[in-house]
């Protein structure tokens, strides 16, 4: 395949796999602008690994494991000294600040915030990007056992944090 | 409120975020990776096929001036250090870790290498008693240490012109539980349907490489 076609494959790639892998990373990390860069930069490295990333079985969470391992480039924490978001901390902020605030249900946001590192990645894996367990199991590097233990207990949280909302929209 | 509900819930709650990037600046940022030579990265760990002949890519340069030949290909395991300085380390079987590990320091890297025959699958980083974890975060991490997709059959690479002064490499090899297994060379052959996960039978035990930044002592990295 030339240079042109495998940059066409790639931009179709991008075009039907960047939204997916940018909601994934997103509840993962929980700050819109962190996910957008951590995406980006493994988007840009899959298109640097194309031959590779291409065959790979599941691209879409190529990138994903590629951006949760990334994590702030160095360029952007010497430049723009961003740390990443102290999630417990995000949960506790206003929802209304910051433009991905109008953009995310904020109640979500903030119960998906006070899960545990790993039980946010398994719920997005599973949930956003709709992987099985296996798949999910591989890109965390965790048993497949472990990947339902932690489904099971961050849906029984967010069961317990979302309910009062989810009843009181149904009611009205 | 069932599984269901909660599912959808969690999705429409960033069904709205779109990626702001055009892909023109993601193929922008691509070549810069490449000319870089910067390449997809794990940190802490590393699964490889085990027993299935990993080859790596690179030519050695002839007169290599290091204390052994540039390239030490065993059974086991290969160490080839290229012009560059980095080492590319490849282990297939669990033998002779003392070899690979005194290899590596003839390489003037400070090392220590441990091999377990326990399958475990927990990655929790195991290190010899005499050895301290030196954490200095992700970013070093990266810079010492890289791997291409195992799939595209390289495996371990140790830059140790990034190790800051007093820092050494702690390397841990053991086999992975049995779900860690890769695809045996003729199932690999045969390309899978996107998203598909490989039967057991077109499978082999798989090794679990974990590697960690370690203080450098005599009794730890010689």
């Amino acid at each position: 395949m030339g240079v042109g076609n495998q940059q066409l494959d790639f931009a179709e790639f991008y075009r039907s796999a960047a939204d997916e892998c940018l909601r994934t990373v997103l509840v993962s990390v929980g700050d819109q602008d962190t996910a957008q860069e951590l995406v980006d930069e493994a988007f840009a490295r899959a298109w640097a690994s194309w031959r590779t990333v291409s065959r790979h079985p599941a691209p879409k969470a190529w990138v994903v494991r590629t951006a949760l391992n990334t994590g702030i480039s160095r360029w952007r924490r010497r430049h723009r000294e961003v740390p990443v978001p102290d999630l417990a901390r995000v949960a506790d902020l206003p929802a209304a600040s910051g433009a991905s605030a109008r953009l995310v249900d904020p109640q979500v946001m903030a119960a998906l915030a006070r899960l545990p590192a790993r039980q946010r990645q398994v719920v997005a894996l599973r949930l956003i990007l709709d992987l099985d367990t296996a798949r999910t199991a591989e890109v965390l590097g965790i048993a497949p056992g472990t990947v339902m233990a932690h489904l099971g207990r961050a849906m029984a949280a967010l069961r317990l944090a979302l309910q009062p909302q989810l009843q009181q929209e149904n009611q009205s | 409120m069932n599984d269901n509900e909660l599912s959808t819930a969690v999705r429409e709650s960033v069904a709205e975020i779109h990626s702001a990037t055009p892909v023109a600046r993601i193929i922008s940022r691509g070549r810069s990776v490449r000319a870089r030579r910067r390449i997809p990265r794990v940190a802490g760990t590393l699964i490889v096929a085990a027993g299935a002949g990993l080859a790596l890519p690179m030519l050695l340069p002839s007169g290599h001036p290091d204390s052994h030949p540039a390239r030490i290909q065993l059974d086991a395991w290969t160490v080839a250090k290229q012009a560059n300085g980095d080492i590319d380390v490849t282990i297939k079987q669990l033998k002779n870790p003392a070899g690979l590990q005194s290899t590596l320091r003839a390489d003037g890297l400070p090392v220590n290498v441990t091999f377990s025959d326990s399958a475990s699958d927990d990655f929790k980083v195991v290190q010899s008693a005499s050895c301290r974890d030196y954490d200095l975060g992700l970013d070093v991490l990266n810079a010492v240490f890289h791997n291409t997709y195992a799939a595209s059959g390289s495996a371990l690479v140790i830059n140790p012109s990034a190790l800051p002064s007093g820092v050494g490499v702690n390397l841990f090899v053991a086999p992975h539980a049995e779900y860690w297994t890769s695809r045996t060379p003729a199932a690999a052959a045969k390309p899978l349907a996107p998203g598909t996960i490989p039967p057991h039978s077109q499978r082999e035990q798989a090794l679990m490489i974990e590697y960690n930044l370690v203080h450098t002592s005599q009794q730890c990295t010689g």
